[in-house]
């Protein structure tokens, strides 16, 4: 009996949780500095994508 | 009541505070471009997370876990797993990507122009717009639990006042500021449930000693439960017996999978400025649920413990069958009044923070999806905002007409019918329309009407739940639903979400692409 469970279906639904947590958390430390840049670097895009966004969001009450 | 006025006043006076820091720094727009959106991953984690657990994981769910024991940790590896894990990496980076690309502010609209479909993009909208408040209710319903059991007023007053306090700050705070004030929402969450979680194991003598003190209950469990299939508070029910079919599929699989087509989550990937930021977002948000939603399911079981040794009673014995009221009752009596007031603001945080996220979800989806792309067909017009306050007042009406009707033990029940129905219906198109360029407007559109109707048909006339509570079955059949063992049991999503994702291959391969310059331009950052 590990954990004080005595099912071991629970017992692995609890350590999945756990480990599941500590992938994510080492997922990203490992992947900190990626993802930076845009495969297309076309900053106009962006920004225009992100005025049209404020001014949405400015927009609603 | 002193503690509760004082901390109610504090977290008011912090939210408005920060509302406030959000709508100063959203006012000078070019600045802020210019800087681009710096959205720091901690409060990116903490804001989604506080947007996807709400009172309905803690109160609802924790309620379930009270009833079933420790199985539903499964449920909480799903919630990490799949609505963190998967949920940013698999499909937040590309939504994120493509929401850019197609000019996309909202889930229909970003469905709608990848499939060059307003009837796509119109017909989610109506989805959301009419059963969005089903989940919503559930929401305030679970606040409006603990203020009946801590204060000990009505249910329906409680209901009353707490919807009319999250309308104002919806109506009148906006989404101006909301992503600051969900992740401070968030710390109070994280916080108060590190404590009650600390509390709980020690006094029970540690995690081991805690689990195994259950056993000493497992006696205790009503004959009806047993026969259904309950075998204890730590173990799963009997393999293939009505509970275990219950817990698996409607509450495990049902929010643990549903979560990928929930459209007031997926919107916030969109607003992040590059896939670091996703990244950088993953551990923050998964601590997050581990902190809440595992803390919450493993509290709900020991409850058991407590209640027993002190009223030898178990707490659903306690609560008079009504499983929203075990956490509340725990928290009552077990702890000082100090911190159940402080609990209350935790989780009037949480409900605030989803239920606000929510409305705004309706407005748009009524304003942009319905209005102006469904009925406008397209334009974009200046009542566009009138549109936006009418969906959202509309909607605060049906959550109150919802939330009256709805009986008692419903919190996690019609959030796993939401989360349920969105995955059914969504899933797919979202699925494939992130990564498969040969799916078609019509299979877009076969795979959400048979997802959507499959699901739908199968609630009102094959799963004993919901046939039950809406009689339609009886009224048409004159029998209370039309499937036996086990078929009564297995939850919509499980039957519909393979027709949907059949539907939509077959009928892509079947029928012409879209345009080429449209998948083109969808997938012009990936």
């Amino acid at each position: 009996m590990m954990l004080g469970f005595l099912d071991p279906w629970v017992l692995a639904g609890f350590v999945l949780t756990i480990l599941s947590a500590i992938f994510c958390i080492l997922y990203g430390i490992r992947n900190w500095n990626r993802g930076g840049t845009e495969k297309e670097g076309d900053y106009r895009e962006e920004i225009q994508w992100e005025r049209e966004e404020i001014e949405l969001i400015e927009k609603l009450p | 009541m002193f503690y509760l006025i004082t901390f109610t006043l504090i977290y008011l006076a912090i939210t408005v505070y920060f509302s406030w820091l959000g709508y100063r720094r959203t006012v000078t727009v070019s600045d802020y471009l210019l800087a681009g959106r710096q959205v720091h991953p901690v409060t990116m984690g903490l804001s989604y997370g506080a947007t996807y657990i709400s009172t309905s994981a803690i109160i609802g769910f924790g309620g379930v876990s009270a009833l079933y024991g420790f199985g539903l940790t499964w449920l909480s590896f799903l919630n990490i797993m799949v609505g963190v894990f998967i949920a940013f990496v698999i499909f937040g980076k590309r939504t994120r990507k493509m929401g850019k690309a197609l000019d996309a502010h909202t889930f229909p609209e970003l469905l709608g122009r990848r499939y060059e479909s307003r009837f796509v993009q119109g017909f989610s909208g109506l989805m959301i717009l009419i059963f969005m408040p089903v989940y919503t209710a559930a929401v305030l319903i679970g606040i409006s639990r603990f203020i009946e059991v801590y204060l000990s007023i009505p249910f329906s007053t409680a209901f009353l006042a707490f919807l009319l306090i999250t309308s104002c700050f919806v109506i009148w705070g906006g989404l101006k500021g909301v992503l600051y004030t969900s992740a401070f929402q968030g710390v109070i969450m994280v916080v108060s449930m590190i404590a009650i979680g600390i509390t709980s194991y020690y006094s029970l003598g540690g995690i081991s000693e805690a689990h195994r003190s259950l056993d000493a209950v497992t006696p205790c469990i009503p004959q009806f439960l047993k026969e259904a299939g309950h075998r204890g508070f730590t173990s799963m029910p009997e393999t293939f017996s009505s509970i275990w079919w219950y817990v698996i599929t409607t509450m495990i699989m049902g929010v643990g999978i549903g979560v990928i087509g929930q459209p007031q989550l997926n919107i916030r990937f969109m607003t992040l400025k590059s896939d670091r930021e996703i990244n950088r977002s993953v551990p923050f948000t998964a601590i997050f649920i581990l902190c809440t939603t595992g803390i919450a399911y493993a509290v709900g079981a020991l409850t058991n413990t407590f209640f027993y040794s002190t009223y030898t009673e178990l707490p659903i014995h306690a609560v008079q069958g009504n499983v929203d009221k075990i956490i509340p009752l725990y928290i009552d009596r077990f702890y000082p009044q100090w911190f159940v007031a402080l609990f209350l603001v935790a989780l009037m945080s949480a409900a605030m923070s989803a239920g606000s996220s929510q409305f705004h979800a309706l407005g748009t989806s009524l304003s942009r999806d319905i209005f102006e792309q469904a009925l406008l067909k397209g334009k974009s017009v200046a009542e566009t905002t009138i549109v936006t306050r009418v969906g959202i007042v509309f909607s605060i009406f049906a959550t109150l007409i919802i939330g009256l009707v709805l009986p008692e033990s419903i919190v996690a029940v019609a959030t796993a019918f939401f989360f349920s129905l969105c995955g059914a219906t969504f899933i797919p198109v979202y699925l494939f329309g992130l990564y498969w360029r040969r799916g078609t407007k019509p299979a877009a559109k076969a795979s959400i009407l048979s997802g959507f109707f499959t699901s739908l048909i199968w609630m009102l006339l094959f799963h004993q739940q919901e046939a039950e509570a809406f009689g339609l079955c009886r009224k048409l059949f004159n029998t209370e639903t039309l499937a036996g063992h086990p078929w009564n049991m297995i939850d919509a999503q499980v039957i519909a979400l393979p027709i949907g994702l059949i539907v939509f291959v077959v009928v892509s391969l079947a029928t012409r692409p879209v345009h080429e310059e449209t998948v083109k331009k969808a997938f012009v950052h990936i």
